[in-house]
């Protein structure tokens, strides 16, 4: 047993220098970033670790701006219209929100808004502020905390959903009245294909490493905690769920 | 024996906020993430557990999801309310059965897909189960991506509500199995967050640790 322990443990505890861990199967890597263009895969589990696009930052502060610049029509302009006999209604994003509301169901009409206005809205300020703000050391703070919200809210944008569900919608409804699509659709559909993009683009290692050159935030592969062992018992509740 | 190394056993943590790799004293419960400030464990802390809590809510609050109505359409002032499985069928009778499949499998294929996967996952590390884990990462992957495309039926019903609003000619309201449904798309949404993937690769790890202790002693008799 002893020559066995011995035989797996002491090459890899003193030769090999880590620098990355798989956040999904904990498998300790010697290589930290991928080079330009290509991405990192974790070789145990196939997991994505980091994709570093050809000038990720760049992209994807111009891709947030016009994210938030098509926000704008896609708000306010109609995206489809109902008319039946002589009566007419148009849906905007806002619209259904409102009459889920009306119509109490607070909860539902939460969920909607949230996913389909508030969070694609966050997610293009929130990367254009920690594309821009990444240039200046001053906003090293702010930055990272912004790099945070964003890991959290990814997932909650949900344009590409709210499509399909528009497309159902024009499908369902097509027998019982006469469906119309208006201009606000086509930006709302060059809106989700830009957030798709942004996703896409988007390497938060890149914008770290950026970081680490302007201003104090630690830029090595390994880092220890500052303070130790803190083992105050406020658990952190909020970690593993959102 | 080359044992791939994982970073819990060689005391590294990876921050689940910035997948900085830090290297912690042995007995440290918890700390702050020095590049993020995000706070750190070694795994997600009650992970298991509270997977097994969001999932059994979820599927508890699958039956009323499915068993109550989740929209009227009323037309010259008659309608009948209509679940989620009737609105399938009503696609596919006007025809649409293209677009019947695509609610089909959004509204009602992938919520029990999503359950029963959490719950293979949970019962792999609860009854550490001898299952491979990249079968299980496939599942876990799945789960995680498929998960949002169930809201397509709620943001059909926020729009056709503000749509069709005619008063006494034509009109959608909303039931009260949209709200169930919501929660059980939110809840298990969680649920695939608070899940660790990680826990299923200790479980294959422990488990070789001890057939290799098992198999040693008889390797050495032979």
């Amino acid at each position: 047993m002893e020559q066995f322990s011995r035989h797996e443990e002491q090459p890899e505890l003193h030769e090999v220098v880590w620098k990355r861990a798989c956040h999904q199967c904990d498998l300790l890597l010697t290589r930290s970033h991928a080079p330009v263009g290509q991405r990192l895969q974790c070789p145990c589990c196939g997991a994505v670790l980091h994709r570093n696009m050809y000038r990720s930052v760049a992209h994807t502060a111009a891709l947030s701006l016009t994210g938030l610049l098509l926000f704008i029509p896609t708000a306010t302009l109609p995206l489809i219209e109902f008319s039946l006999f002589s009566f007419g209604a148009e849906n905007t994003l806002m619209n259904g929100v409102m009459a889920l509301f009306a119509a109490g169901y607070i909860w539902l009409a939460s969920i909607v808004l949230f996913c389909s206005v508030l969070a694609p809205l966050a997610k293009f300020l929130l990367l254009g502020f920690i594309c821009w703000g990444s240039a200046w050391g001053s906003m090293a703070k702010p930055v990272a905390k912004a790099l945070r919200w964003y890991h959290h809210l990814q997932e909650w944008g949900m344009l590409d959903v709210y499509m399909l569900g528009i497309l159902v919608a024009l499908v369902k409804m097509s027998d019982l009245g006469k469906m119309t699509i208006e201009p606000g659709l086509y930006c709302f559909a060059a809106m989700m294909v830009i957030s798709s993009a942004t996703t896409v683009s988007f390497d938060a290692e890149t914008v770290w490493a950026r970081l680490a050159r302007h201003a104090q935030i630690p830029r090595k592969p390994v880092v220890e905690p500052e303070d130790d062992a803190d083992d105050d018992p406020e658990q952190g509740s909020g970690e593993g769920v959102a | 024996m080359n044992r791939p190394a994982r970073a819990l056993s060689h005391g590294f943590w990876t921050c689940l906020g910035c997948r900085q790799l830090v290297r912690v004293k042995p007995a440290t419960h918890t700390c702050f993430c020095p590049r993020c400030g995000a706070r750190m464990h070694g795994r997600v802390e009650a992970s298991l557990m509270l997977t097994w809590a969001l999932t059994i809510t979820g599927a508890l609050l699958l039956i009323p999801a499915n068993v109550l109505p989740v929209m009227t359409v009323i037309y010259l002032g008659a309608g009948d309310p209509s679940t989620i499985i009737s609105g399938v069928f009503e696609l596919y009778h006007a025809g649409f059965w293209g677009i019947a499949l695509i609610v089909f499998i959004a509204s009602i294929a992938v919520p029990v897909m999503k359950l029963v996967g959490l719950v293979i996952l949970c019962l792999v590390v609860q009854l550490r189960l001898n299952v491979p884990p990249r079968q299980s990462m496939r599942i876990y992957r799945v789960v995680s991506a498929i998960g949002r495309w169930s809201l397509l039926d709620l943001f059909m019903i926020s729009i056709l509500v503000a749509l069709v609003d005619m008063g006494a000619i034509a009109e959608v309201a909303a039931g009260p199995g949209s709200t169930a449904f919501a929660t059980v798309v939110i809840v298990t949404m969680f649920a695939v967050r608070a899940f660790d993937p990680r826990l299923v690769w200790d479980v294959y790890e422990s488990k070789k640790t001890e057939s290799a202790a098992q198999s040693a002693p008889s390797g050495q008799q032979l």
